[in-house]
């Protein structure tokens, strides 16, 4: 680990402006949980910190009106126990209290959340020169992709990177068509969270679009009758403190029997947040019965391209929708 | 021997554990602390051909950068059957990806961390063998275990079975990590060290630096879970004493966990063929067993014993068990809780599940009718054998009469594919001589200093328990002194022998301190508890000091003790053999569409002899099937071949079972005393508790989907 200044601002254009005469280099740090474990695998090596923690009034959780909107600081805790979110928003809540650990929720704010890197050996392993990794190192070539694969995903990759976009909570974001609202050195914008990942391609090392200096202050997502009707499905290696093998996000509108919209993006299988159209367009219309519910699962995983040993991964993530199809299904009608 | 039960009585740690006080090895403070932080190789078999530690020195705060050539030659080594020499200290050659290189030695951690990545060595690389099946691993023989004649007896049965079984590589990852703490003041060196074995410390670090090992004290009060993984020569130690004596303060390396997956011992990756034979009437009478498993180019933890559970599970009167060494480039492997039994008991369990379904029989009261009271290996009587015992009281607290025999007929309505299995398992009881002295004062307090060292499996609760149950003193001023080289002389605690070493004579100190204490009242009568009886009488204290053998053991095997001498009696005594026993029952929930395994509850039913600690034993039960599901259905090191080294080498990607995985799990004693193993009838459960437990799981798999699985860690992917 290197040496780094830090700065602790207490407004958001203090943050910014922070960041902006820092440099290149610089880092914002919320929680610090995936930021700092990087810099001690010597993976992030920031010169300079922007504590974003003292920054008052940017942790609030709102549920009124159309909308509701989590500030960057919000602790994943604080969403993921909020009443109105668990009632009418269980994708949301599951997605955050089934991630990590309590004490790692209780320390992780949703903005950070939404940064967190790739939990790929070799990109965790490589900071001393063994494993090769074009995302760590651009050129330096991918050792996951003849390697042990098991983890990595079947959907978006590459031939220089198959590492799997670890978050839970940005895939339940991706179904419920949230946004972002971002503040930066040429000021503020929206963007679609979908459009904040991008695919591997040949570049890797380029994960999100934020420019430099951009923050995230807020996650906004539209209210939907099929919050009440959702759920975040995740299998893993064990019953919690595990990344998912396979998850689903699922929020359906019913209408009586029948399906009449659905909401539907796996984790744990792909490069980044994984919406599921073929599926979702699949569904509408149909009533749902456990068959239909595979058929929707197969279809969302139709196009996936499964390396050596993550084959299992396409039939284990097409059963993780069809049974959260039928979770959501049954929570709609209650 | 008086054979009561042992009242149930709490951890006399619990309290100080958990308020934070107790001190562990890495919680000891110093004033002019230096903190080390190791350099390790980043090839994996090789040279390293330079090494330039000028940035290093120049990282603010560092003090030294201790090299190869800091350090004096391996001394000359013991022979076949001396002492296994120390570990290397530092080294040039390279015989594995993470073998420490070079020590950084500074002010603060930081500095040492920061210095450690500022050294720059180069290698020059050598082709190597990664894993069991690389190119390159050289195959080694080692001895037979026998008995009878198997291959007849193969030819001759009516029904048999043959399988082959695997066991991944696994870490131990107790919580504490490996600290050693070295203080060099007045000629003398002291050690603090998480050590299952402060005299196997003290001489390898005599050996490895050419000192007179009087010069050396070991200290590890509490440790923070060993499993084997503390109880050899650790390879940091002598660097970090090396690294006192050079710069004359007292030096602390908390080695990394990353860097402990990669220099530590391991459970070594094992295969297991096994064909099993039963005549006609369903009784076993042949076993051929072939066991091989990963090993170092040097290393010594023998495969043969493999052989020492499955040999002795039941009468199978003819046996040939077969074992080879798969030399490769890695670190040595060594003991981990169970060592060999976790993955032949795996194997072999599984093997006769398979039998039984094949004869048709239930898989209980085809175990309960291969019963056996002699020792197959060695044609001597068992000392005591409760396994029968263990199997039917377990079977009537898991209600097993309910069961259906055939795989996959208890399904729930929503598809839950249910199974209830049963395994069995044994492990060798084993017994070290011991010294203790035992001083009670008038002031209130008791000092017992006796060989042991408390992992947290509740050593100190035991020997609590004989002092209070036979003396009339002080709870709250009651010092049991273990794990330190000036108290007494110290054994190694391992192999589950721990109470056995420690209990007895205990129980012998007890006796002698009624004695002399009748003796210093001469009759009178005086009241109070015998701190007050002191007091009354005007004398300070009374100290006494006993020493106990095993069986077969004389006044040699004190002497080896004093010495700090490896000297374990059992199982084979020159008489009779003895094992400990357990019997699994286990119900698994496999869910209809994600495969995932549950295990909603056990039955675990132990024969360790008399019960000294009865909370302390049952947690070590819980904790032995907790490990054991964890073996089967969560852990396994994944190595590249392609470079060697571990990739999944923290606890969040080295999966270990969760709180939330753990369904109910109860617990039974027969409690019934050995009449030959030692004074108090108590036999050896550390590790007995985790055997049998993996295979009962595989086996309750096996009844609620049909799928026989002959490979650990059986996983989601296994059962789509
Ligand atoms: C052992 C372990 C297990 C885990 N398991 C899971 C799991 O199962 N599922 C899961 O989803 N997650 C899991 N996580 C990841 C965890 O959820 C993230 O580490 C956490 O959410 C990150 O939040 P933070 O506030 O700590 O971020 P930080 O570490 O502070 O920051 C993360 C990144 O985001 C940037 N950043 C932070 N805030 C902002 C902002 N407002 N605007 C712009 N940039 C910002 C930082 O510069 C940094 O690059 C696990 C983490 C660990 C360590
Ligand atoms: S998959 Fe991506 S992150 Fe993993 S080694 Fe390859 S390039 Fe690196």
């Amino acid at each position: 680990m290197q040496p780094f200044t830090y700065t602790r601002p207490t407004t958001a254009p203090d943050a910014v402006s922070a960041f902006a005469s820092a440099g290149a280099d610089a880092r914002y740090i919320a929680g610090g949980t995936t930021l700092y474990d990087l810099m001690k695998l010597n993976i992030e090596q920031p010169r300079h910190l922007v504590d974003i923690t003292a920054i008052a009034g940017l942790d609030k959780i709102e549920t009124d009106g159309d909308r509701l909107r989590f500030e960057a600081l919000a602790p994943m805790n604080a969403v993921a126990a909020n009443d109105v979110i668990i009632r009418d928003y269980p994708v949301l809540a599951e997605a955050l209290s089934k991630a990590a650990s309590q004490q790692l929720r209780n320390m992780a704010r949703v903005g950070g959340n939404l940064l967190q890197r790739t939990r790929c050996m070799y990109f965790r392993n490589g900071a001393d020169g063994v494993y090769p990794c074009n995302k760590r190192e651009p050129g330096s070539g991918c050792a996951a992709l003849r390697g042990l694969d098991r983890g990595q995903a079947v959907f978006g990759t590459s031939d220089a990177c198959t590492a799997v976009s670890p978050g839970d909570f940005p895939v339940a974001l991706v179904a419920m068509d949230a946004q972002l609202e971002i503040l930066g050195p040429s000021g503020s914008r929206t963007l679609p969270i979908g459009d904040l990942y991008r695919l591997p391609g040949d570049t890797p090392h380029l994960e999100f679009t934020l420019a430099p200096g951009e923050m995230i202050t807020a996650i906004v997502v539209p209210k939907t009758p099929a919050g009440r009707g959702s759920t975040y499905h995740k299998i893993r290696d064990r019953e919690s403190y595990a990344f998912a093998l396979a998850s689903a996000a699922v929020a359906l509108e019913m209408d009586g029997d029948q399906v009449s919209r659905a909401h539907i993006a796996l984790g744990g299988v792909a490069t980044k947040p994984w919406r599921a159209p073929e599926a979702e367009q699949k569904l509408a219309g149909q009533r749902l019965t456990p068959e239909v519910a595979l058929d929707a699962g197969r279809a969302a995983f139709s196009g996936a391209s499964p390396g050596k040993h993550n084959g299992f991964k396409v039939e284990l993530g097409a059963r993780t929708v069809a049974d959260a199809l039928l979770i959501a299904a049954e929570r709609s009608r209650s | 021997m008086s054979t009561a039960p042992f009242p149930d009585r709490a951890r006399i740690d619990a309290f100080d554990k958990v308020r934070g006080a107790t001190e562990y090895a890495a919680d000891i403070q110093f004033p002019g602390l230096l903190y080390a932080m190791t350099v390790t190789a980043r090839i994996a078999k090789g040279t390293m051909t330079e090494l330039s530690t000028d940035a290093a020195m120049r990282v603010p705060g560092v003090v030294r950068v201790l090299t190869p050539d800091d350090f004096p030659p391996p001394p000359p080594t013991g022979g076949e059957d001396g002492p296994p020499p120390p570990p290397p200290t530092l080294e040039k050659t390279i015989a594995y990806r993470g073998q420490p290189v070079a020590v950084v030695v500074a002010e603060t951690l930081e500095a040492a961390i920061a210095g450690a990545e500022a050294v720059r060595p180069s290698f020059a690389d050598e082709q190597f063998s990664s894993r069991i099946d690389s190119a390159g691993a050289e195959s080694e023989s080692t001895e037979d275990w026998t008995a009878g004649d198997a291959a007849a007896a193969m030819a001759g049965a009516a029904v048999t079975i043959e399988a082959t079984y695997e066991s991944p590589t696994q870490h131990h990852n107790p919580i504490e990590l490996l600290v050693t703490t070295a203080v060099w003041a007045d000629g003398r060196l002291t050690i603090h060290e998480c050590s299952q074995g402060v005299n196997v410390t003290k001489g390898s670090v005599a050996g490895a630096l050419h000192l007179d090992p009087a010069l050396i004290d070991v200290k590890s009060a509490y440790i923070g879970g060993g499993f084997g993984q503390k109880g050899l020569a650790q390879r940091q130690t002598a660097l970090v004493a090396h690294a006192a004596m050079l710069t004359g303060r007292p030096v602390k390396l908390v080695l990394p966990r990353g860097q402990i997956f990669h220099v530590a011992t391991y459970r070594p990756n094992s295969r297991h063929r096994i064909q099993l034979g039963a005549d006609a009437t369903g009784k076993m009478v042949a076993a051929r067993y072939h066991a091989e498993h990963e090993q170092s180019r040097t290393g010594f933890f023998s495969p043969a014993e493999y052989h020492e559970s499955p040999i002795r599970m039941y009468g199978i009167e003819n046996y040939l068990g077969t074992a080879a060494n798969i030399r490769i480039d890695r670190q040595a492997p060594g003991y981990m809780r169970a060592p060999h039994p976790q993955a032949s008991c795996f194997a072999f369990e599984s093997a006769v599940d398979e039998l039984a379904y094949k004869l048709d029989r239930d898989p209980v009261a085809f175990r309960i009718e291969n019963d056996t009271k002699v020792d197959p290996k060695t044609g001597h009587p068992l000392s005591s054998r409760f396994l029968n015992e263990c199997l039917t009281e377990g079977a009537r607290r898991f209600g097993w009469s309910r069961r259906s025999a055939a795989p996959g007929s208890m399904t729930a309505s929503d598809g839950t594919q249910i199974g209830w299995g049963v395994a069995a398992g044994c492990y060798p009881s084993m017994m070290p001589p011991a010294i203790a002295t035992l001083r009670i004062g008038a002031n209130g307090s008791t000092r017992f200093a006796t060989s042991g060292h408390e992992m947290g499996q509740g050593i100190r609760t035991a020997i609590a328990a004989v002092l209070l149950d036979g003396l009339d003193i002080n709870t709250d001023k009651l010092d049991i002194v273990i794990g330190d080289t000036t108290a007494a002389p110290q054994h190694m605690t391992a192999g589950s022998w721990g109470t056995a070493g420690a209990v007895p004579v205990a129980a012998k100190a007890v006796e002698r301190m009624r004695a002399a204490v009748s003796e210093l009242l001469a009759g009178r009568t005086v009241a109070g508890n015998l701190h007050r009886q002191l007091a009354s009488v005007r004398r300070p204290y009374i100290e006494i000091e006993v020493s106990q053998v095993g069986a077969g053991q004389n006044n040699d095997a004190l002497a080896q003790l004093r010495e700090g001498g490896f000297v374990v009696a059992g199982p084979e005594f020159p008489e009779f053999t003895t094992m400990s026993y357990i019997a699994h029952f286990v119900e698994v929930h496999v869910e209809p569409h994600t495969r995932r395994i549950r295990m909603p509850r056990v039955v675990s039913i132990a024969d360790c002899g008399r019960v000294i600690s009865p909370r302390t034993a049952a947690s070590q039960v819980r904790g032995g099937v907790v490990w054991a599901f964890s073996a089967a259905l969560r852990e396994a090191t994944e190595i590249d071949r392609r470079y060697g080294g571990y990739l999944n080498n923290d606890l969040a990607d080295y999966v270990v079972a969760v709180n939330a995985d753990i369904g109910e799990i109860e617990v039974g004693f027969v409690d019934q005393p050995d009449p030959l193993a030692n004074s108090m009838g108590l036999k050896g459960l550390g590790e007995v508790a985790m055997v049998g437990a993996s295979p009962a799981i595989a086996n309750a798999i096996f009844h609620a989907t049909g799928k026989r699985m002959r490979e650990l860690p059986i996983r989601i992917e296994h059962l789509l």
